[in-house]
């Protein structure tokens, strides 16, 4: 009996450690989803952290005044297989057990908005650089940050190139827009940044027909029906991958054409290129960052990203997922300290002066998100892509309307 | 909503029947004989797509001419799981509680050595096929939906034909019927369930070689399939390949021509809507209501 009772206190003791925290190095948690539904994406946005990591690391750490040295960086992951119920518990897992420092995590807003509730919870920084609705960072929450615009932003530029088509005269005006959005926050804000824009500049186009679908749709027939119906001549969709590559398909395969057509932040991503060959072409995606914008320090992201993880970075997933890890081993150096308040309070007024996203300046704004430009990409035949807007980033002219062949 | 529009949604709908009836027959087979929920379909989905898929890419292999290698390959899969596995679930009238644990634990097995082998990359087909239409008038058909369509007719017709024009069929029949009697008439019992547990995957691995000829893939792939197979046997009636025809048939027609009064995002509220529905109107369903009506005649 007595020894049964020292094993146990033993054990306890033992699983206390486990999770105890080591002075001698800094524990992040990553919670990205490795497994399911935003699998891919998820890959590269934690091969972005584990790079950033790594260049901390072989720098020798990050400086943590109080300790008077260097620490490293230990990544604590969890994959969360693309669960919501399971990406909050595991944000919860790495915030208690865990006693991480900070979290970064929650790629797709789905996902973001189930761990955002615990980092305030436990006071503990969490910083997403997935989840872009603007909608997470308005509760008032204080220890939440993310790394992506507001998905009303991505809308809302969507509205000002097709605006600087008609403007150019690429595009007649007063052009009918038909919206297909995911039923997330994340497209009810796309769907409100093109509203608003249009709104705002009367004459250009007007939204003729929006409606919500379901994530991981398996016919999308009806709906385009209903767009076709609708007699659009530009149709604007927000999707996920597996939704965007199968409402292409059967885009294509009932034989509709409008002159222009996005995916919202999907477009160049290479699977979708595999899936849909040249049915991609001219597809244009507003995203939070390119590989092609013309700033050295993306070029050396680039080329590190590739040594490291063995292939390029697809569309903008690693980039967001690197300068957040980057921005968070700044606020710790800056709060001198690993107190989780006093490196939440220097969250607040990081500036990462190289960051690779368009500005090339990240600072949190207000609400934690930050509010940075997006770029308008466009595939153009030969899995080849070009920015094409804002003009000054732009390595290539848009392409409008969209040829029918 | 004009002739044209209700027309090609009509057809949208049937060729979407074709798919959701290729995909639960496999399912329904096993269910009839073995009494088993078999919720590792959905694996079965997913390993159907990549074999087709590594037959196309690494040897060129037409799509369809892997569907139509898939059916013995999983067919000895089903057979060598059955051996391996589920005969030694006890015997019941009704789904246990051991043989859903088994065959969900066997899903999540399947889904991750999909992963192991594959990534967790999206992975589709893409053939000249993938994107051809052709027109009768302004009806437009989808060369690739015509021929899942077509092949999930072919199967439903091939297995119909099998179950009552041959010996073995009878005996699955039989079993479907009540096992107890088929023993005592000389079926095999354990040797039949094996080979109907062999047909209903053979099935899943072929209808998954259909599906990734529309969609792309992933080792979660067929999720979302298992719940439109559960509507569309409870719908069928359990043990009815005609009714799966049927109750595939409604399913589609219900979720296209709903979205034209209820918004696309609601679609799978309508196909919970209808599983509940078929549960308390039609607990035996469109089956049970036919024999029920010729009865009464």
């Amino acid at each position: 009996m007595n020894f049964l009772l020292v094993a146990i206190c033993a054990f306890t003791i033992a699983g206390c450690g486990k999770g105890g925290k080591s002075a001698n190095e800094i524990r992040v948690g990553v919670v990205m989803p490795i497994t399911g539904r935003e699998a891919k994406p998820g890959q590269y946005q934690r091969e972005g952290i584990e790079l950033a990591i790594k260049q901390i690391n072989d720098s020798g750490g990050i400086m943590v005044k109080e300790k008077g040295k260097k620490l490293p960086v230990k990544e604590v992951f969890y994959d969360d297989a693309s669960d919501q119920a399971k990406s909050a518990g595991l944000v919860e897992r790495a915030m208690t057990t865990d006693e991480v420092t900070a979290v970064i995590g929650g790629y797709s807003t789905a996902l973001g908005e189930a761990e955002s509730v615990m980092p305030d919870r436990y006071q503990t920084p969490w910083i997403t650089p997935g989840a872009a609705a603007a909608h997470i960072f308005s509760r008032g929450y204080t220890y939440t940050f993310g790394t992506l615009s507001s998905t009303d932003l991505l809308g809302y530029t969507t509205g000002e190139f097709l605006g600087s088509l008609m403007d150019a005269g690429k595009l007649k005006k007063d052009l009918a827009v038909a919206l297909a959005l995911e039923n997330t926050d994340h497209g009810v804000e796309y769907g409100e940044g093109i509203q608003r824009w249009s709104q705002e500049h009367p004459g250009y186009f007007r939204v003729v027909f929006s409606e919500k679908f379901d994530l991981g749709g398996t016919d999308f027939s009806g709906l385009l029906q209903k767009v076709k119906g609708s007699k659009a001549d530009i149709f604007l969709a927000d999707a996920h991958l597996q939704d965007y590559i199968t409402m292409e398909r059967q885009y294509i395969q009932s034989g509709m054409y409008h002159q222009m057509i996005s995916y919202g932040a999907r477009g160049p991503d290479q699977d979708a290129r595999k899936a849909l060959g040249d049915a991609t072409n001219y597809i244009f995606a507003g995203l939070w960052w390119s590989k092609k914008l013309p700033y050295p320090q993306v070029k050396k992201f680039d080329a590190d990203y590739q040594a490291f993880a063995g292939h390029e970075p697809d569309s903008y997933y690693p980039a967001p997922a690197y300068d957040a890890m980057r921005a968070l081993a700044m606020a710790i150096e800056q709060a001198g300290s690993l107190n989780k308040t006093a490196i939440r309070d220097a969250l607040k007024n990081v500036e990462l002066k190289d960051s690779l996203m368009p500005g090339q300046v990240l600072r949190f704004g207000k609400t934690g998100q930050v509010e940075l430009p997006f770029v308008i990409v466009q595939n153009k035949p030969d899995d080849k892509s070009d920015i094409v807007y804002p003009r000054d980033a732009a390595t290539g002219e848009a392409v409008a309307p969209k040829p029918r062949k | 909503m004009n002739i044209v529009d209700f027309l090609n949604l009509l057809v949208a709908a049937v060729l979407l029947a074709g798919v959701y009836a290729a995909m639960s027959v496999g399912m329904t087979i096993i269910y009839g004989v073995l009494k088993i929920v078999n919720l590792a379909h959905a694996g079965f989905l997913m390993l159907g797509a990549y074999f087709v898929y590594e037959l196309y890419t690494r040897f060129n292999v037409d799509p369809l001419l892997g569907v139509i290698f898939a059916f013995p390959v999983f067919f000895l899969i089903g057979a060598g799981i059955y051996w391996l596995l589920v005969r030694r679930i006890p015997r019941s009238d009704q789904p246990t509680l051991p043989s859903l644990l088994l065959l969900f634990g066997l899903w999540l097995v399947l889904q991750n050595l999909g992963y192991l082998i594959w990534g967790n990359g999206d992975h589709a087909i893409l053939t000249p096929r993938t994107f051809s239409t052709f027109q009768i008038g302004p009806i437009i058909f989808p060369t690739v939906r015509l021929v899942v369509f077509g092949a999930a007719v072919a199967s439903l017709a091939g297995l119909e034909f099998a179950l009552h024009r041959t010996w073995f069929g009878r005996a699955i029949r039989a079993l479907m019927q009540n096992s107890d009697a088929g023993r005592i008439a000389g079926v095999n019992v354990d040797r039949t369930a094996q080979i109907a547990f062999g047909i209903g995957i053979a099935f899943a691995g072929a209808a998954g070689g259909l599906l990734a000829m529309m969609y792309s893939f992933t080792p979660d792939f067929g999720g979302s399939f298992l719940l439109r197979a559960f509507v569309i046997i409870v719908l069928g009636g359990l043990e009815s390949f005609a009714g799966v025809a049927v109750g595939a048939l409604i399913l589609a027609l219900v979720e296209t021509f709903s979205i034209l009064v209820i918004p696309s995002g609601y679609q799978p509220a309508i196909s919970f809507s209808l599983l509940v529905l078929a549960l308390v109107i039609l607990p035996d369903g469109v089956a049970g209501l036919w024999k029920k009506r010729q009865r009464l005649a």
